[in-house]
């Protein structure tokens, strides 16, 4: 009777051929696990818990990129547990900027294209990228090394400036936005995953999960024009993301959000994953050294109830892959 | 007849019409794709070369000093020795004349018997030696945009075929029933403002008008490369010659011919409108046509008796050939004046202009005076940032490109325009020295800023600023106001087009006239703003 443990990455696990082998390996993995990755989350468990259900946030350091974002997958109960066969998936990167990967001004073109093909891997119909992005963005798309990447990987990259592919759509809880244009991708997929770069940004402070969702809809003026927070806020109300990954391995702290040499980068080696954009926003903020509670759209976000800003009524689980 | 003949004898019946129509539809292709290319598909060298290897960029080029251009003179030495093969293979406005020709005909029943016409001479010089005055009075940048018969092909493709292409892909886009996904997506038609197209539109109709009823009835009356280069052929080594002793006259070389400039009666080809096409030489079954040698042949060839060599030397032809380079050369230097002019002037104390013109273009007026305004910038600038002047630089430099931060701004690292460019009137500079090319100032006006009006953060200026000169300070309770550090502006317009305020908008940049160079700040490496090295959550 044979085993196999299928949907690992990176596999590569020998085959075992008996049951004891089987309970032998599994055993084993499990400490290995539990040691090696989830000696924090032991502790995090101790912290007294809230009424309801906490927001779940994983935080992983110390590891390559693709070795984080399967970290933060496995904690969060594999990609299996967000992408079922047969579905479409959307991916929005930060694609906003003309810059090379070293610039940290966009998604790391490694994460679009590892978290691509595990999609595809776990039976995704579909993988499409897209971004309205602020540069040209046929040279965003090219010299963030996203658009061969993904491709590379299998995904469709779509054009995020042709206005015929978003539709209008009323967002009834917005408080200043209250109807917008949004990528038709956005609306239409199965899932829809959240892929922003950690950066600074000299108009809200900062940018991550939550202002990563700017580049979904047509008219960014509007936003500036209304309360750039309270319309940051507001967006999240039009589809919440199926997932949001972080992109923290070297966040620009400064000169942000564009961003002028890689002198703005600092290596941090650090990716978070969460279904909650606040919280998660919230532990970006820290990361930069800011308040989340001075960035605006975070305590709108916590307010609207799209999220959790007070990281202690979030369950953070901390792995350190060092 | 075979005192005449010469090595060129055997290729002389299909091969020259057909090394021709291959050559032309080569030169044609690549140029029509360089300016109808919505998608920057086409590479840069394809549109650079062609438009390199033409008369008047060349000439423009070689006369203020860049290094290289030499396809003027070497335009000028092959149609000395062989005609105006120009006009039939790289000039773009001829072959597409040409095509339109050829096209037209598809819709008449027969094809038309185009009997010879004798010159327009004084309507061909008043040309010519019009735009020489304006060369000379200094107006070259706007006497060559209006008359050079490759910038006027230029704009019509750019500013009119373009937008339609365009609109074609994306209707085939929505017929392929296609999420824009790969391969063929939408873009955005680019039409140039109602002003600045009207003059493109109008030389569409002219010209296409004029090739469809006359074929090159336009190059051998209005331009005045054709009329220039046909006062070299005139005098060229070889020319094309009837054989009087084989034409039986039955008018198949004139139905051929789109320059009728084939006259029967005399037995002569009329070198100075002859664009080298050779279909008169494919269409003449008795093989009378052909390329004979012509230097020192004058009396033999000539069908009325024999002139004095002082008569031949007193001859309007020579006259006006002499004379045109004579001006020619004048007219170069008077460029070359104006243009060291132009650069040594002191302005009073402003600097400014209405218009602004791209980075490596050096100045706006240095700019207008070798822009031919051929438009293959304005097609090639991917932000489409570079659209065509109306009256923005003054009535001198209408069609020229200018910057216009309403539809994009200038891309910081991009200098697509200057590797386009084909006359030098955009340079292309090392990218750190764009970099710091300041072509405008930005002008910050805080009581429209939405910070302060509206009292929310935006800062989307800054947020676009590629130098950082426009930068946030704090502002009232835990708010960021946009500032200008003018040394670190290069005036690329990223603010300007970003900025959301409305009905005008709180940051604007204004032109310089002389560009300038920023200060380049170099950062120190940024610190680790993480308050300890773990988890800082």
């Amino acid at each position: 009777m044979a085993f196999r443990i299928r949907g690992v990455p990176g596999g590569g696990f020998p085959a075992m051929n008996t049951r004891r082998d089987f309970i032998k390996t599994g055993l084993a993995l499990g400490a290995a696990a539990s040691f090696a990755n989830w000696s924090k989350l032991a502790a995090a468990e101790t912290t007294p818990a809230p009424a309801g259900p906490r927001p779940v946030l994983v935080a992983v350091r110390e590891g390559t990129r693709t070795a984080m974002l399967d970290a933060a997958l496995a904690a969060l109960g594999g990609i299996g547990a967000f992408v079922q066969p047969g579905q479409t998936v959307c991916l929005k990167p930060n694609i906003g900027w003309d810059a090379p990967p070293e610039r940290g001004a966009d998604t790391h073109p490694e994460i679009v294209s590892h978290l691509t093909k595990l999609c595809l891997a776990a039976g995704a119909k579909s993988v499409t990228i897209f971004d309205n992005t602020c540069d040209q963005w046929q040279r965003c798309y090219e010299n963030s090394g996203i658009e061969k990447a993904a491709r590379e990987a299998g995904a469709h990259v779509v054009n995020g400036k042709d206005k015929s592919l978003y539709r209008e759509v009323e967002i009834p809880g917005g408080v200043k936005l209250k109807r917008a244009l949004v990528h038709s991708l956005v609306l239409d997929s199965d899932v829809f995953l959240n892929v922003p770069v950690l950066k600074h940004h000299s108009g809200t402070g900062m940018t991550a999960a939550m202002k990563n969702l700017m580049g979904v809809v047509w008219d960014r003026g509007f936003f500036h024009q209304n309360d750039l927070h309270q319309t940051i806020a507001d967006i999240m109300l039009v589809r919440k993301p199926t997932l949001n990954l972080l992109d923290a391995y070297h966040p620009m702290v400064r000169n942000g959000p564009r961003g002028k040499t890689v002198a703005d980068v600092v290596e941090m080696r650090m990716l978070l994953a969460s279904v909650d954009p606040v919280a998660l926003d919230a532990a970006a903020a820290k990361m930069l050294g800011l308040d989340p509670a001075k960035i605006a759209y975070i305590k709108f976000g916590d307010a609207m109830k799209l999220g959790v800003m007070d990281l202690e009524a979030v369950d953070v689980r901390r792995i350190n892959l060092a | 007849m075979s005192a005449g003949s010469t090595w060129l004898e055997p290729m002389r019946r299909r091969g020259l019409k057909y090394l021709r129509v291959v050559l032309a539809a080569g030169v044609f292709a690549g140029l029509a794709a360089a300016f109808v290319d919505f998608r920057g598909l086409v590479p840069v060298a394809v549109g650079r070369w062609l438009a390199s290897v033409q008369f008047v960029p060349s000439a423009v080029a070689f006369a203020t000093g860049v290094t290289g251009a030499l396809a003027c003179l070497v335009i000028l030495f092959v149609t000395l020795a062989v005609g105006r093969v120009y006009c039939s293979v790289l000039c773009p406005l001829g072959i597409f004349q040409d095509v339109v020709a050829r096209v037209a005909g598809w819709f008449r029943r027969k094809q038309p018997l185009r009997p010879y016409r004798p010159a327009q001479t004084w309507v061909r010089h008043l040309f010519l030696w019009g735009a020489v005055a304006g060369i000379a009075a200094g107006a070259a940048g706007f006497t060559l945009s209006l008359l050079d018969p490759y910038s006027i092909f230029g704009r019509i493709a750019a500013d009119l075929f373009r937008p339609l292409v365009t609109l074609a892909n994306n209707a085939l886009v929505g017929v392929a029933g296609s999420m824009g996904i790969e391969s063929l997506y939408r873009v955005a038609p680019q039409w140039a403002g109602v002003g600045a197209l009207a003059l493109p539109v109008a030389m569409l109709v002219l010209v296409a008008g004029l090739a469809a009823w006359r074929g090159r009835l336009y190059c051998n009356t209005v331009c005045p490369v054709g009329t220039l280069l046909g006062l070299a052929a005139s005098r060229g080594a070889f020319r094309l010659e009837l054989d009087k002793s084989a034409c039986v006259k039955c008018t198949d070389c004139l139905r051929g011919c789109k320059a009728q400039c084939i006259d029967l009666r005399t037995g002569t080809i009329d070198a100075s409108r002859c664009v080298g096409c050779y279909n008169c030489i494919d269409a003449c079954d008795q093989q009378g046509i052909s390329y004979r040698w012509s230097w020192g042949r004058r009396a033999e060839r000539a069908p009325v008796p024999a002139v004095k060599p002082t008569e031949a030397a007193a001859s309007p032809e020579r006259r006006a050939f002499l004379a045109g380079t004579v001006a020619a050369a004048a007219a170069a230097t008077g460029a070359n004046r104006l243009v060291g002019v132009t650069e040594t002037v002191k302005a009073p104390d402003t600097n400014l202009s209405r218009a602004i013109c791209p980075p490596g273009a050096a100045g706006v007026d240095r700019f207008l005076d070798r822009c031919t305004a051929c438009h293959l910038c304005v097609s090639a600038c991917p932000t489409h940032v570079l659209q065509p002047a109306f009256l923005e630089y003054g009535v001198g430099g209408l069609m020229k490109p200018r910057l216009d931060y309403t539809v994009a701004f200038c891309n910081f690292d991009c200098q697509r325009c200057a590797e386009v460019c084909p006359d030098g009137a955009i340079t292309l500079l090392a990218l750190a020295d764009k970099q710091v090319a300041r072509i405008g100032l930005a002008r910050l006006d805080l009581e429209k800023c939405i910070v302060k009006t509206k009292n929310t953060d935006c800062a989307a200026c800054s947020e676009h600023c590629p130098t950082k000169a426009v930068d946030t300070i704090p502002y009232g309770e835990n708010l960021r106001l946009p500032q200008v550090n003018d040394e670190l502006c290069i005036g690329c317009g990223a603010c300007e087009y970003a900025c959301p305020a409305q009905p005008k908008k709180a940051i604007v940049v204004a032109g310089r006239r002389r560009h300038e160079v920023a200060v380049r700040r170099i950062d120190e490496k940024a610190k680790d703003p993480r308050k300890q090295n773990d988890f800082p959550f």
